[in-house]
């Protein structure tokens, strides 16, 4: 087989993963050196696909022939799909070959489960180790971890790799013993301790050797079962806490083909998975808990953002006075970011701040406005009820085209 | 009225500020010409050519934003670097943070200008130039690219390559300037000489298919959304970017009917394989590298 036909099949089958991120890694630089590659911690998108995600790494299989059987996944042992397998040096090549081109800023490398989780594994880490040490790599390499691997073999992974990553796939052991038999939450953990335990040994050792430098991440398909985003984003939040996690993803599940019946055959809830993500990054960032985003159980609303839905459910806090209040309690108010947050905190040592101030800072007036107080901005005495405010802020569906088979 | 042409330049345009300010002249007084039109210094005020007896004081960071916003290419270009000059050196510092009505147009340019420069580091795409016989080889760049920044922005931003690309010549050509490091030095010219823009334009690049299909097959049909897409990817990069004319046929393909999963048509159309599920003998199932 051409290695063109290999990689649009195992691009094709690589597609599912959600992450594409090439930040957190530490400064390398190849300026006056032999070899290729730099990286800066920033991590930079070089194209956009029209489903509007970026481009940033060399996004791959290894191989797409699989032993496992997990319903939500194109490759699947019972999948019919063409399935094809790269050499270690195929990929190097391919990756090298995009770099140069300035097309990536590095390697993403997964796998099906071939033969054992070690051997799948040692087929990962050659790929790296090929990369670092005969090419002199020194751009981003991403490797996905194998759950049941050796933790040896992960230690191996993290020397040549700047982030590693266990999918944890479902956020319930429930769904996970339904929807992927093979896979267990046990080892799945034990595998994120591993890497845990690893980074934190080196951490303040500037003389041991690297481990994982961008940490490690984790991907949740959303939509697969009927688990409810309550349960979604308690369990990433346990995740952030037990193993330092860096990022945890989230993959609307989108539609295979050859679909089993334990799964939907549906467009996939984009909606949701952007409101999971809203709500990710205000559990990462602004220092809220799932508890306050959703205390019970339920979904996240689908109309208004989350952080617009928590001050509207705790409407005692405010309106805030922007000249006297708490940094963290200003980037509690909707329409205002940590940025603008920095600003007007920088401001307001100057000078007080004005209703005017804000929409120079490109802030979103017009959910902003009645949960503030400035010097010369009070809102309307006259209460307006919560329920009025949400009708009013709540994003109005956009006309749609609608698709052949909606 | 005094009008300055600075020739684009920081360098030019912070001589002229040091000096006006010097003789503290008002920011209404001053006007930059905007597209190389007035003479140098040309005025109807009589001022001395020696500095005046002001002495301006500011901080350091200001300096650092006045040379990054002084990149946008747009009306005001110097005379608003001024005005903010003027104010924090007469001690009002609000001119240079976001809050202010000057100072917001002062981040909206160098918000813009980050944006730019991350656009250089995202959407140049090198193409190789085939290798030729002889000492002229070490001469010429290995790597060659043609990129329109909608900024001055290569300069600063081009420097980038040097870390990424190692000891490799590269070449990055625009319409206004170039970049060329040959390996030890980083070397900028405005204008771009025109051998290096067709050096840039005109590079064949017979194995750019193997980016092509993997950038088709790692679209998703079933999550088409091809207006964030655009957001980040402004289409006026389209028309530079290989996978550029792919997009409009993968977005239409999309729309009528490939949206069912997200699995490319070219693959759908492929025979597949299934795997026996009895693990032992699912492993003589499994193909080497050379299948």
């Amino acid at each position: 087989m051409q290695l063109i036909d290999k990689l649009s099949i195992l691009a094709d089958a690589a597609k599912y993963d959600a992450s594409c991120a090439s930040s957190g890694a530490p400064k390398r630089s190849s300026a006056g050196k032999s070899g290729l590659g730099s990286t800066n911690g920033m991590g930079i998108c070089h194209s956009f696909t029209p489903d509007g995600r970026c481009v940033s790494l060399l996004k791959i299989l290894l191989t797409n022939f699989c032993l496992y059987d997990c319903q939500y996944c194109v490759n699947r042992r019972s999948s019919d799909v063409p399935r094809a397998r790269f050499s270690p040096e195929e990929v190097v090549t391919l990756t090298l070959d995009f770099y140069r081109r300035n097309c990536v800023s590095g390697l993403f490398l997964s796998s099906g489960i071939i033969r054992s989780a070690d051997y799948t594994m040692e087929q990962l880490i050659r790929v790296a180790k090929l990369l670092r040490e005969e090419h002199e790599f020194r751009g981003y390499i991403h490797l996905k971890t194998i759950p049941d691997a050796d933790p040896l073999l992960i230690e191996q992974a993290g020397r040549y790799a700047d982030r590693l990553s266990v999918n944890i796939e479902l956020p319930t052991d429930a769904g996970l013993q339904i929807l992927a038999p093979e896979k267990d939450v046990v080892s799945i953990k034990k595998a994120m301790q591993t890497i845990h335990i690893g980074e934190q040994n080196v951490r303040n050792e500037p003389r041991a050797p690297r481990f994982a430098p961008a940490g490690q991440s984790t991907q949740m398909i959303v939509g697969a079962d009927a688990t409810d985003d309550s349960t979604i984003l308690h369990s990433a939040e346990a995740l952030y806490g037990t193993f330092g996690l860096r990022r945890v993803y989230y993959s609307a599940f989108s539609p295979i083909p050859n679909s089993p019946k334990s799964v939907p055959l549906a467009a996939p809830p984009l909606m949701r998975e952007h409101r999971l993500y809203q709500a990710d990054f205000l559990l990462r960032s602004y220092g809220y808990r799932a508890n306050e985003l959703l205390q019970g159980p339920g979904d996240l609303a689908l109309d208004i953002d989350p952080k617009l839905a928590w001050a509207l459910d705790n409407r005692t806090v405010f309106p805030l006075d922007l000249n006297r209040a708490d940094a963290s309690l200003i980037a509690r108010i909707p329409g205002i970011g940590l940025r603008t947050t920095q600003r007007l905190i920088e401001l307001r040592r100057q000078r007080k701040i004005r209703y005017e101030d804000l929409a120079r800072m490109r802030c979103v007036l017009i959910k902003a406005r009645p949960f503030i107080i400035t010097s010369d901005y009070h809102p309307p005495l006259a209460e307006t009820s919560s329920e009025q405010l949400h009708g009013q802020l709540r994003d109005k569906p956009q006309p749609q085209q609608m698709g052949l088979w909606g | 009225m005094i009008r300055l042409d600075c020739d684009d330049v920081f360098d030019t345009w912070r001589q002229q500020a040091r000096w006006l300010l010097s003789h503290e002249i008002d920011p209404s007084q001053v006007s930059w010409a905007e597209q190389h039109a007035a003479d140098l210094f040309a005025s109807d005020t009589p001022y001395p050519a020696q500095p005046g007896p002001f002495q301006a004081r500011i901080p350091l960071a200001l300096l650092e934003l006045l040379k990054s916003a002084a990149c946008y290419r747009g009306d005001q270009r110097w005379s608003l670097l001024y005005e903010v000059l003027w104010r924090v050196s007469h001690g009002d510092r609000t001119a240079m943070m976001a809050g202010d009505k000057l100072g917001s147009e002062l981040h909206r340019r160098l918000k813009i200008i980050s944006r730019e420069a991350h656009h250089l580091h995202a959407f140049v795409r090198f193409v190789a130039l085939p290798a030729i016989d002889g000492p002229e080889h070490l001469a010429r760049p290995q790597y060659v690219a043609w990129h329109e920044p909608a900024h001055d922005i290569l300069p600063s931003a081009s420097a980038h390559f040097i870390g990424r690309m190692g000891q490799h010549r590269w070449l990055i050509a625009t319409p206004e300037d170039g970049a060329y490091y040959d390996g030890e030095q980083l070397r900028h010219q405005r204008p771009c000489p025109v051998e290096w823009q067709q050096l840039a334009q005109n590079a064949e690049d017979p194995h750019g298919d193997l980016w092509l299909t993997y950038y088709s097959h790692i679209f998703n049909p079933a999550r088409l959304n091809a207006k964030v897409m655009q957001g980040h990817l402004p289409a006026r990069f389209w028309k530079n970017l290989p996978e550029g004319p792919l997009i409009p046929a993968l977005i239409s393909q999309a729309r009528t009917g490939k949206q069912r999963d997200g699995q490319a048509s070219q693959i759908a159309g492929r025979p597949g394989k299934q795997i026996r599920a009895d693990k032992k003998k699912g492993e003589h199932a499994l193909p080497s590298a050379d299948d």
